[in-house]
């Protein structure tokens, strides 16, 4: 198969899912299961197959940063609307892959972890597969205009599956969920309008506008829009609080899917689009937004202290963690870039494993407050110890993948000279112990204590429910311990954004 | 496959297809036995209207050519004389059920042959319009296409409703007219003729008369009446309200495009000179147009009137592609009217079948999406069609709307519009929300589609897809609107 119809296939994979499931009788649980699951299965093998054709191309082309552009790999440009000057333009590069397999591994835990859902099931992974279709598709495009597409096919299902699936002030948070996001949205339109026309180039192509010096005056103010807009998503201070709410109300595969990938659509998108191709715009800005960034930071963790809500808790700290994603970036050195990639990567699995674990236990103890709750360690002890993973990991120990991705986040940070941006970073370091104080103060409520006699009939996990459970974690420890891999794989894609800022 | 084109000189078949099919609908209304009567007439009209369509279809597209010293058919008039005729049809379609017992909730409707007889005259003053050379030919086609209006509002004998929606109608209508009239008479002084060049010479020679100023400005207030731009919509709620629900469709797509298309015939025709003196107005009128219709739309239970605001917001974003190149911009309007029917036309539908049995509110969508999934994934595509999120055509029509804007240099607006978009989305989601999530208070009555019904939507559904994903019809409109 070659490269860039392995691309389209493995976009088109999720909605030929959809498909399938739609002649399947709305009480046949099972067979809708089955296909869920093998669909995204068989995407999993797709994606890693084409990991491995990227490293090993990647590995023959030496470090790929060479000046020629051929940092992108299974390209493909077809005309689409000519009119307009629109092509299907699909390709990867290092953070694609990479966030295509996060993508692949979260999907496929989530399915999993949603197995008991029975209310309307059909509908629910069609709509499902319907976003997962967009994510992967905004990771493969390399036209603004496909690109805007995909991440709007990736944002919509969201307001049903929050809407109609999830818990508690569902209604109210899926409408502001979605409201939030599509006015993002609508800045990033403007935007890409502008690069459109007033760049002069009449072109969507990221790649020939990125090789082109945008004017001055206009990348002053376009970058703050596309930053925005995708900052929206990327729960971006003060336009995060759509992102606790949202959260906490949705069913468990959407909170997954959600704060472990489509929000790293946003701090893709922000990579990809604003700081990629208007660098001057972003040299200007970014010392402005990591003001932002910081309260972002810190103000995630201290809200994540306050609450008392499981996923509020997971929440918060999901504004706090992608916040170190923005961080990165915005300090704009080869470290800085690199650790926001990673920590898009370790945020995306350990987030997911803490939806994951909150609704799993959610489904036996019927409360999220942490009060309500104590000694789960004694009755399910294979949920606990691998919510204590997750937990230390959040924290950044040793080991795990937190520590990998914040690290380099703060080092990169640091690297960056400007007295402000030192300020900024010590203060960001800050949230760590912040951190530790709300991982470890829940996991000892939740784990230790006495146990409630209520609780003590539970029972651990099951096989299905260990199964997504299991891969997460490996994911994290495989991600600690052996990063190596991720790293070298991401000098050559981090190379031309590197090279553009600095230019 | 590429069909034969017809010769040119077939090029006013459709309208003088119109007339015959008008004749033969009367004619068929009174000759046929009673039992058949209302099917005949129907299948008449359906039938008739199809054969249009496919006639449009065959006709050359490159060619100009004047008949009878005053009827121009282009490319682009032909263009719109598909999006009245297919408009036509669906609003032939739609309006079945309202003839038959058990069909709605509402009075039913009777006299069909009438009906019909005004929807095609009605669509006749609109072909006319696009056809128009000189303001006379205009100002007579657009009183063909709307007096018909004024009658079928009113169909509803004896509804109190449908009674006050024809007044309103009426006397707003007739003020509009006036008001053009009178701008008519300022253009005819600055020029000394009727005729389009005539006027586009005047303007060259003098774009800043102020006769000439002063007779676009009554006719700007005139057609504000027929686009319903914020200060000139106060009818619409009502009348769309009033009206029975297919008058309702036709009022909004239809003679929400006549009124379209006629300001653009202006803008970009006789009136072109003055065209970038008159950008800061448009601008100002679509700003208003959107963020009230969008306002107003929030508080709505009424479906009739919720689409009479939602439409009042469209006509703001159709006003924004007004301001901008010719070429693009007509392109857009085209574009955009095409999905912009087909979308609100499935949701026209989808009224009318959950009005069956219920008062077209709200809360009749309830229970849909549990009882009727395919239904309820019908609307949920119309909604995001209309509020223009992707991957659907409304998108790619929203888009090139704004695109016209932006390369005016417009961004400012371009974000306003945007924004105001996703007020729009806002409302749009309530209808999934009723559709979706609320829970009825009581078991929604049993919803019956009939083949006819199914098969409308099914292709008005394909309407709202492919446009964005074959790219084919864009180029070819773009095509025809850059000549």
């Amino acid at each position: 198969m070659d490269g860039p119809f392995l691309l389209t296939t493995i976009w088109l994979l999720p909605l030929l899912t959809a498909g399938c499931s739609l002649p399947v009788a709305r009480q046949n649980l099972r067979a809708l299961r089955a296909i869920a699951l093998t669909g995204n299965g068989m995407n999993l093998l797709l994606i890693v197959w084409l990991t491995v054709r990227f490293m090993t191309a990647a590995a023959a082309a030496g470090t790929g940063e060479d000046a020629a552009g051929n940092w992108l790999y299974f390209a493909a440009q077809t005309p689409w609307f000519t009119a307009l000057h629109i092509d299907y333009h699909i390709g990867v590069d290092a953070i694609s892959v990479l966030m295509m397999l996060l993508t692949g591994i979260v999907i496929f835990c989530g399915i999993l972890a949603s197995w008991h859902l029975a209310q309307q099931a059909k509908e629910f992974f069609i709509l499902l597969n319907i976003l997962v279709a967009g994510v992967y598709g905004v990771f493969v495009s390399f036209d603004l205009f496909v690109f805007f597409l995909f991440y709007e096919v990736a944002v919509l299902p969201m307001y049903l599956l929050i809407g109609l699936w999830g818990t508690g002030r569902k209604e109210y948070s899926a409408m502001k969920l979605t409201l939030m996001l599509v006015a993002g949205s609508a800045l990033i339109l403007v935007g890409i309008l502008a690069l459109y026309f007033a760049s002069g180039l009449f072109t969507f192509d990221l790649l020939r506008l990125s090789r082109t010096a945008l004017p001055l005056a206009l990348q002053t103010w376009v970058f703050p829009l596309i930053f925005v807009g995708f900052g929206v998503l990327g729960a971006l201070f003060p336009f995060h609080t759509w992102s606790p709410d949202g959260h906490a109300s949705a069913p468990t595969a959407v909170s997954m899917l959600h704060a472990g990938v489509l929000m790293k659509l946003g701090g893709y998108g922000c990579l990809r689009m604003a700081i990629f191709l208007m660098p001057e715009g972003a040299q200007l800005w970014l010392p402005f937004f990591m003001i932002l960034i910081t309260i972002n930071v810190l103000y995630g963790a201290f809200g994540a202290i306050r609450q008392t809500d499981l996923k509020y808790i997971t929440a918060y700290s999901s504004v706090s963690h992608c916040g170190l994603v923005l961080f990165g970036m915005a300090a704009m050195t080869w470290a800085g870039l690199k650790g926001a990639v990673l920590q898009m990567i370790s945020h995306g699995l350990m987030t997911a494993l803490f939806f994951c674990l909150i609704g799993m236990i959610y489904g036996r103890t019927h409360t999220r407050e942490i009060k309500e709750m104590g000694g789960l360690m004694k009755v399910m002890p294979f949920l606990c110890v691998s919510f204590v993973i997750a937990g230390l990991a959040g924290l950044g120990l040793p080991g795990l993948s937190g520590f990998v991705a914040e690290f380099t986040v703060f080092f990169g940070a640091w690297a960056n000279p400007d007295p402000m941006a030192r300020l900024c970073t010590v203060l960001a370091i800050l949230s760590i112990v912040v951190t530790a104080v709300y991982v470890v103060r829940t996991a000892n409520t939740v784990v230790g204590g006495p146990l409630r006699q209520s609780f003590a009939e539970l029972k651990d996990a099951s096989l299905v429910e260990k199964i997504p459970v299991g891969i997460l974690v490996f994911c994290l420890f495989a991600m600690g311990l052996a990063p190596g891999w991720i790293i070298t794989l991401l000098n050559g894609a981090i190379a031309p954004i590197f090279n553009n800022l600095h230019r | 496959m590429q069909l034969p084109a017809l010769p040119a000189h077939l090029l006013i078949l459709p309208d003088i297809g119109l007339i015959v099919l008008t004749m033969l609908v009367l004619a068929a209304d009174l000759t046929m036995p009673v039992r058949w009567r209302r099917q005949a007439v129907t299948l008449l009209a359906g039938l008739g209207l199809l054969t249009l369509v496919l006639v449009l279809w065959l006709l050359p597209y490159d060619v100009d050519r004047i008949f009878v010293g005053g009827f121009r058919v282009t490319g682009f008039a032909l263009l719109w004389k598909q999006v009245f005729v297919l408009s036509a049809l669906c609003t032939v379609l739609l309006a079945r059920p309202y003839f038959v017992a058990g069909g709605t909730r509402r009075r039913l409707m009777g006299n069909h042959g009438e009906f019909h007889a005004l929807i095609l005259v009605c669509t006749l003053g609109m072909c006319v319009v696009v056809s128009a050379v000189d303001l006379l030919t205009l100002f007579v086609g657009m009183e063909m296409a709307t007096i018909p209006m004024y009658v079928l509002s009113a169909y509803l004998k004896g509804d109190d409703l449908s009674a006050e929606a024809a007044t309103k109608f009426i006397i707003m209508g007739s003020l509009s007219t006036g008001l053009m009239l009178f701008g008519y008479s300022f253009l005819y002084g600055a020029a000394g003729s009727l005729h389009f060049q005539q006027i586009l010479a005047a303007a060259q020679a003098n774009p800043d008369a102020p006769l000439l100023m002063l007779g676009i400005f009554f006719v700007l207030a005139g057609i504000g009446f027929k686009l319903t731009l914020v200060p000139f919509h106060m009818w619409a709620p009502d009348v769309y309200e009033g009206a029975p629900t297919p008058v309702t469709a036709l009022l909004a797509i239809s003679s929400k495009a006549t009124g379209a298309v006629f300001l653009a015939l202006l803008l970009y025709g006789p009136l072109a000179p003055l065209h970038a003196t008159l950008k800061p107005v448009l601008l100002l009128l679509a700003a208003i147009t959107m963020t009230v219709g969008n306002l107003g739309a929030l508080q709505q239970k009424n479906l009739r009137r919720f689409m009479a605001y939602s439409s009042i917001s469209q006509a703001g974003y159709i006003l924004l592609a007004l301001t901008g190149e010719r070429h693009l911009a007509l392109t857009a309007l085209v574009f955009y009217f095409l999905v912009y029917a087909a979308a609100n036309y499935t949701v026209f539908f989808i009224i009318s079948i959950v009005g069956q049995k219920q008062d077209e509110n709200f809360s009749a969508l309830r229970g849909l999406g549990a009882n009727h999934p395919v239904l309820a994934a019908t609307l949920m595509l119309a909604a995001f069609s209309l509020a223009g999120m992707p991957p659907l055509a409304g998108f790619l029509g929203k888009f090139l709307l704004f695109a016209a804007a932006a390369q005016q240099g417009y961004y400012l607006m371009v974000a306003f519009a945007a924004l105001n978009s996703t007020i729009s989305l806002y409302y749009y989601l309530l209808l999934l929300k009723e559709a979706y999530i609320v829970a009825p208070e009581s078991q929604p009555p049993v919803l019956s589609l009939d083949l006819v019904q199914k098969v409308s939507l099914a292709v008005l559904t394909l309407g709202m897809i492919l446009p964005a994903c074959l790219p084919r019809m864009v180029e070819a409109i773009s095509v025809v609107c850059g000549r």
